[in-house]
């Protein structure tokens, strides 16, 4: 809750892994760099993705400034720059370059961001207990076993039956394809249900437990969609493989 | 990562793979998924004088989750419901060598035998209340 309003509020610089400066010891002020010594200074390990590309913790992200931000970065401490300078810098301009490449490849997909913020969020995404979706099981279990009934018919005779088959199947997937769709939908409505729910304050103790309710719930839907997601990928893939 | 020798006979000599009658009074069956990787996991048993006499499974996902769905029917047969109750995931992974990336399947798999086990429960319940 408080590393959540921190990063939802001004909060956004760097935050390095030590306060002073680990070659001249003097307490760094400037932000990546020391300023007695402009020597390059390491990020803390434990950077939300989000702080390290200062960004607030929402979903509804610009990727132009996004982009913009991780350019700039990595030329401060991409490790071309560091080929002249001592082993410790190579070594800190490796790791923040590291740290910055997995931040900005993990925020930059609406997908991958998700999940990380329910990382974030919820300790760990799979804590969220959803009950799992009975209904879908037996939908892909129908589905696989159609599958199965088009392998075997591939290596039979029944031209007739085979085409039967695969029109069936074509009708199948389309329709599947059509609820990914609105799971992507509604996942994006949630991401600014999300982002007006943190940028919302709360006044009095209570607003805040039911601030935290709603954020629970959001966060909740999203872990299932997400889950049910891979689900019909899986088995959207398989129809297409086998009937491709 | 290459698998075990053991995933890999699982994988290519599956046993008991198939399916029950969902609807008849002596079998349990059990439907699990994993969210992280989208695998479907059905197990089945079927019980006579709560002695596990027989037991299926489908899986659809990687192959260390058909092993581990695989030799969780082989030590289901022949077990009382009791007996059953006590397989771990952690059996499974010790008997599969399964890496760290791999435990999330032998969890499905056990997950798939309480779920059997409890529609069982439920089976047998109604029928003694009615």
């Amino acid at each position: 809750m408080d590393q959540a309003q921190k990063t939802s509020g001004k909060r956004t610089e760097l935050q390095m892994a030590r306060s002073m400066c680990w070659h001249c010891q003097s307490e760094v002020t400037g932000e990546y760099f020391c300023e007695q010594c402009i020597k390059v200074q390491p990020l803390s390990k434990e950077l939300d993705y989000f702080t390290c590309l200062g960004l607030p913790r929402l979903l509804n992200i610009d990727i132009n400034t996004l982009e913009a931000k991780f350019y700039a970065l990595s030329r401060a401490f991409h490790p071309d720059f560091y080929q002249n300078k001592t082993e410790s810098e190579q070594t800190i301009s490796l790791e923040n370059s590291a740290l910055l490449n997995t931040a900005y490849r993990t925020l930059k997909d609406p997908i991958q961001r998700a999940e990380y913020l329910l990382k974030l969020e919820a300790g760990s995404a799979k804590d969220i207990r959803t009950s799992p979706p009975a209904d879908l099981f037996e939908e892909i279990l129908a589905l696989q076993e159609d599958l199965e009934e088009y392998r075997s018919a591939q290596a039979g005779q029944n031209q007739v039956g085979l085409e039967q088959l695969r029109a069936r199947l074509t009708v199948d997937r389309e329709t599947l394809e059509q609820r990914q769709r609105e799971m992507e939908t509604r996942l994006f409505e949630l991401f600014t249900t999300w982002d007006s729910l943190q940028s919302r304050q709360s006044q009095t103790e209570q607003a805040g437990r039911h601030l935290r309710q709603g954020k629970d719930a959001v966060l909740k839907e999203m872990r299932e969609l997400l889950s049910n997601r891979t689900y019909l990928r899986n088995i959207v893939n398989d129809l297409i493989a086998t009937t491709a | 990562m290459a698998y075990s020798e053991k995933v890999v006979d699982h994988f290519n000599n599956p046993r008991n793979m198939g399916s029950f009658k969902k609807d008849d009074e002596d079998v349990g069956t059990g439907i699990v998924g994993a969210p992280e990787c989208g695998d479907v996991m059905k197990l089945q048993i079927k019980v006579q004088d709560e002695k596990i006499v027989d037991a299926k499974f489908k899986t659809f996902g990687c192959g260390s989750a058909i092993a581990s769905s695989s030799l969780a029917t082989e030590w289901l047969k022949g077990k009382t419901i009791e007996e059953a109750h006590k397989i771990k995931n952690t059996d499974i992974v010790q008997e599969l060598n399964l890496p760290p990336v791999k435990i999330h399947c032998s969890v499905l798999a056990e997950d798939a035998i309480k779920a059997a086990l409890n529609d069982y429960k439920k089976k047998t319940d109604t029928k003694e209340s009615k």
